[in-house]
């Protein structure tokens, strides 16, 4: 008898956890999710689900969690707490219980395609001090060679977020006024901060604050070389390891002259289109200390004589050709400039070496809209072209940067 | 229930009926895993400290390395040494025979070439799930269930067939243990595949603690149960704690699993359970380890014998493991070093300090009780040295590197700043490599050289 009540209760024990801890929570998740889920979520495509194998078998949610806390301190770092619905499509889940790596909820769209793809061929040439393990064997032998695989594994991160993203403010507003929910849970999962709090998303328009300017080289080389020489080189040419398989390569500094401006709005937003993120998680004083790195790579060369009426024809080109996209006072704020993934350069606050913008009117700028002239224009129009648009610099340091 | 304990002597004489063939292969066998998955976990510790040191290899990648040092210390050493263990302990337990050598041979091998082997290989050719402490794909848990319902027969029917007579505590965490992880291994292999992501964690999260709270310490303190009072020839300080912290331990351990998803959507009704569960558990523990450590009160339990050292320096790590856990439970600190290394080296406290101190003790107890084998009592202690201050540095390194990366996490800096913080710590945890490896080696010499086993019975009964 004594026995009998032994194995009932043991028995019950387990059924018990199952009920209280299993079967009872699922049934209020099942709740929360009818209430808070948009109509129709995007399930998962097979090349994405193909993505998913890949990274459920190579064990990235064991640094990588993919559930965003009811926390302040999680809400601030990656955006709005994750909600039941999000997750489920995921069979089993991805939850992760151990980040040594950054929560990936809402990957999607932080990054750029080539980033990504270099980033899993050889994580610490665009991260120095990751310590990510390289996946190669996912490419053709080269970061911008993709296998299935790869792309697969893009595919798939590209989901992380994308339907909470794409439910959009109405979504959102829908959500917090059917989710039963206690008012924690209300104001970490719909409260007035970003869906996605990562400071690395490219924000093409966004504000910026002014960096002032830095005398602390020292400072500004040591996160120069943590943060940037990976793409951008060790002495700025654009030459680092990670430049291999980005497209476009990263800047090359020693031939480009920037306005404080541009070295802040590119240092704070990133540069949308392109595998340059944003820095946004780091202090300001710090931006303007690489800032001051950045500047310091250019190599002042002797300015070429001016052949005899280059202005004129590069002016009349410049209109014929580059204003639509670059703007009539090289702002990058020509008519069609909205259209394209990647802002047309401003060459008010940029101002390429002779060499450099020969080389983009001729021969364009691989992975951007910047298309090859030289077939178009005669020698003489690319020529004038070149040296026409390095007129717009009105950069330098000037009177009030800094304050 | 019985009113007494057992007569010690019956726990200590070896008894014809132990399938001594049988511990020594599992004896092995846990030790060979024990190695390999000790090797698994170095390879991955040191892909932290030096990326691309594993080099560059798709079956070497760390996310496998990972899944197979786990599962490879749970099912490959752990679960071998229960074996040995229980191959030992049930017939003296019960006065009974295990149901079947032959079924042992064949258990012995399903386990090892069936589960724990071809899991491995399983796992780094790429098949496998993301689930934690549930690793091997769904084809080896086929086997794992099928295993586990064998061990069942083997060493529940000797229980039943001496009618549960006078059932010591040991043989209730045994039953307890093999029957409840009968039914929460499928649970928490299985339910997340059918339920998709917040539902399906919340049952991860039962497993995840049944695995160890479940699995592991029922057979540890079964171990720990036996080899105390057949060490010293004493009875347990008191069978009415012995009993109390058993019904504690299985009320509340299978009700804790929701504290590894602390400020998750998972309602917060059911974390708050969890939460109490884990505080109380603390306290359970605490009548446990009272229990036991009153036990060996003035037994010389550090001199007398290696087995009785180890398990009780096991006591003491399933004292602080468990206040640590009870406390890393609390909303106030779980929400600064959950997702950190504090939490590894809280695992490794659990399963290398609890759970593989008392596994070696069960070992240690079972071999010297062998006809023919060898002890050398030096080299044991050599090892236990060894195990001790590299468990304690891993543990503690790990634990500051929690605290730097809950400290660069709550400053808001750079992400990377927390893995730079980490980094020293990580590089010293792959040190710690040394001594472990040659405590494990020590051991395995200490039982393969030194003076023949079997004389050693008399002197200690009495």
């Amino acid at each position: 008898m004594t026995y009998l009540v032994a194995a009932v209760g043991g028995l019950g024990f387990f059924a018990l956890s199952m009920l209280l801890l299993g079967v009872w929570p699922g049934e209020a998740l099942e709740e929360q999710i009818h209430q808070t889920s948009p109509a129709h979520p995007l399930p998962l495509s097979a090349s994405e689900q193909r993505g998913r194998a890949i990274y459920a078998r190579e064990g990235c949610a064991y640094c990588h969690t993919q559930q965003i806390r009811y926390l302040a301190r999680d809400v601030s770092r990656f955006g709005k707490a994750t909600l039941a619905w999000e997750t489920i499509f995921d069979y089993p889940h991805l939850w992760g219980t151990r980040r040594i790596g950054p929560d990936l909820s809402r990957e999607a769209g932080v990054r750029s395609p080539d980033w990504q793809y270099s980033h899993l061929f050889a994580p610490q040439t665009l991260v120095r001090d990751s310590v990510m393990p390289a996946y190669p064997w996912l490419f053709h032998g080269a970061p911008d060679q993709p296998a299935q695989d790869a792309r697969d594994v893009l595919a798939y991160l590209e989901t992380l977020g994308r339907d909470r993203y794409l439910a959009g403010p109405e979504g959102e507003a829908a959500a917090k006024k059917a989710c039963n929910c206690s008012e924690d849970e209300r104001k970490f999962a719909f409260g007035p901060g970003p869906l996605n709090a990562s400071p690395a998303i490219p924000l093409r328009k966004g504000k910026f604050p002014l960096l002032p300017v830095s005398n602390d080289e020292a400072r500004g080389r040591q996160l120069y070389s943590r943060n940037c020489a990976g793409c951008h080189g060790a002495e700025g040419a654009g030459d680092g390891a990670g430049a291999a398989g980005l497209h476009p390569k990263p800047a090359n500094f020693t031939e480009q002259e920037y306005a404080q401006e541009r070295l802040s709005q590119a240092l704070w937003n990133g540069v949308a289109g392109t595998a340059m993120p944003g820095w946004r998680d780091i202090p300001p004083a710090d931006l303007a200390a690489m800032a001051r790195t950045v500047r310091n790579f250019h190599q002042n060369g002797p300015e070429p004589a001016l052949p005899e009426g280059v202005l004129e024809l590069g002016a009349k080109v410049y209109a014929a050709h580059c204003a639509q996209c670059h703007g009539e006072k090289g702002a990058g704020d020509g008519s069609a400039a909205d259209q394209f993934p990647v802002p047309p350069t401003n060459f008010q606050t940029q101002r390429p070496s002779l060499a450099a913008s020969l080389r983009a009117v001729k021969n364009g700028i691989e992975g951007t809209p910047m298309a090859p002239w030289s077939g178009r224009l005669s020698e003489a129009e690319v020529y004038a072209a070149a040296y026409f648009v390095r007129g717009f610099y009105k950069g330098g340091i000037r009177k009030g940067d800094g304050q | 229930m019985i009113e007494h304990p057992p007569e010690t002597e019956s726990l200590s004489v070896p008894s014809a009926g132990v399938e001594t063939r049988l511990v020594s292969l599992h004896a092995h066998a846990a030790l060979g895993t024990l190695l390999v998955s000790l090797l698994f976990g170095v390879l991955a510790a040191m892909e932290l400290a030096v990326p691309g040191s594993g080099g560059s290899a798709p079956f070497m990648s760390w996310g496998k390395l990972r899944y197979d040092h786990t599962q490879g210390i749970m099912l490959g050493w752990l679960g071998n040494a229960f074996f040995a263990f229980l191959y030992h302990a049930v017939p003296l337990l019960t006065g009974r025979t295990v149901t079947s050598a032959r079924l042992g041979q064949w258990i012995f091998g399903l386990w090892n070439f069936v589960i724990v082997l071809p899991g491995w290989v399983l796992v780094l050719a790429g098949f496998s799930q993301p689930l934690e402490w549930a690793e091997f794909p769904l084809v080896i848990d086929v086997f794992v269930v099928l295993a586990l319902l064998l061990a069942a027969v083997q060493f529940l029917a000797p229980f039943f067939r001496s009618a549960l007579e006078d059932l010591y505590v040991s043989s209730w965490y045994i039953i307890g243990g093999l029957v409840f992880t009968l039914f929460a291994y499928p649970m928490g292999n299985i339910v997340p595949e059918l339920l998709p992501g917040a539902r399906g964690a919340a049952f991860s999260g039962l497993w995840i603690h049944d695995a160890v709270g479940l699995f592991v310490t029922p057979l540890c303190l079964a171990i720990v149960y036996y080899v105390i009072p057949a060490a010293t020839g004493r009875p347990i300080y008191s069978h009415f704690l012995s009993m109390l912290g058993f019904w504690l331990l299985f009320f509340l351990y299978p009700l804790n699993g929701t504290h590894h998803y602390v400020f998750s959507v998972i309602p917060m009704s059911a974390q708050i359970g969890a939460i109490a569960a884990s505080t109380l558990l603390g306290v359970d523990v605490v009548i446990v380890v009272a229990n036991l450590l009153l036990s060996v009160r003035g037994t010389n339990w550090f001199r007398r014998d290696m087995g009785l050292r180890f398990v009780t320096t096991a006591t003491l790590f399933y004292l602080i493991v468990s206040i640590q856990g009870s406390l890393q439970a609390q909303m106030s600190i779980n929400q600064s070093v959950h997702f950190t290394d504090w939490v590894v080296g809280h695992s490794h406290l659990a399963m290398l300090g609890f759970a593989s101190f008392a596994a070696v003790g069960g070992i240690i107890h079972a071999w010297q009780r062998l006809p023919g084998k060898r002890c050398n009592t030096m080299l044991l202690g050599w090892a236990y040295w060894l195990l001790v201050s590299g468990l304690l540095i891993m543990v503690l390194d790990l634990t500051i590197a929690g605290l730097a990366e809950a400290a660069a996490w709550s400053s808001g800096a750079p992400w990377l700043d927390s893995v730079r913080a980490a980094r020293p710590y990580w590089i010293i945890r792959v040190f710690t490599f040394i001594p472990l490896a040659a405590g494990f080696i020590l051991l395995l010499a200490g039982l393969s050289s030194g003076e023949r086993t079997g004389a050693k019975n008399e002197g200690e009964a009495a």
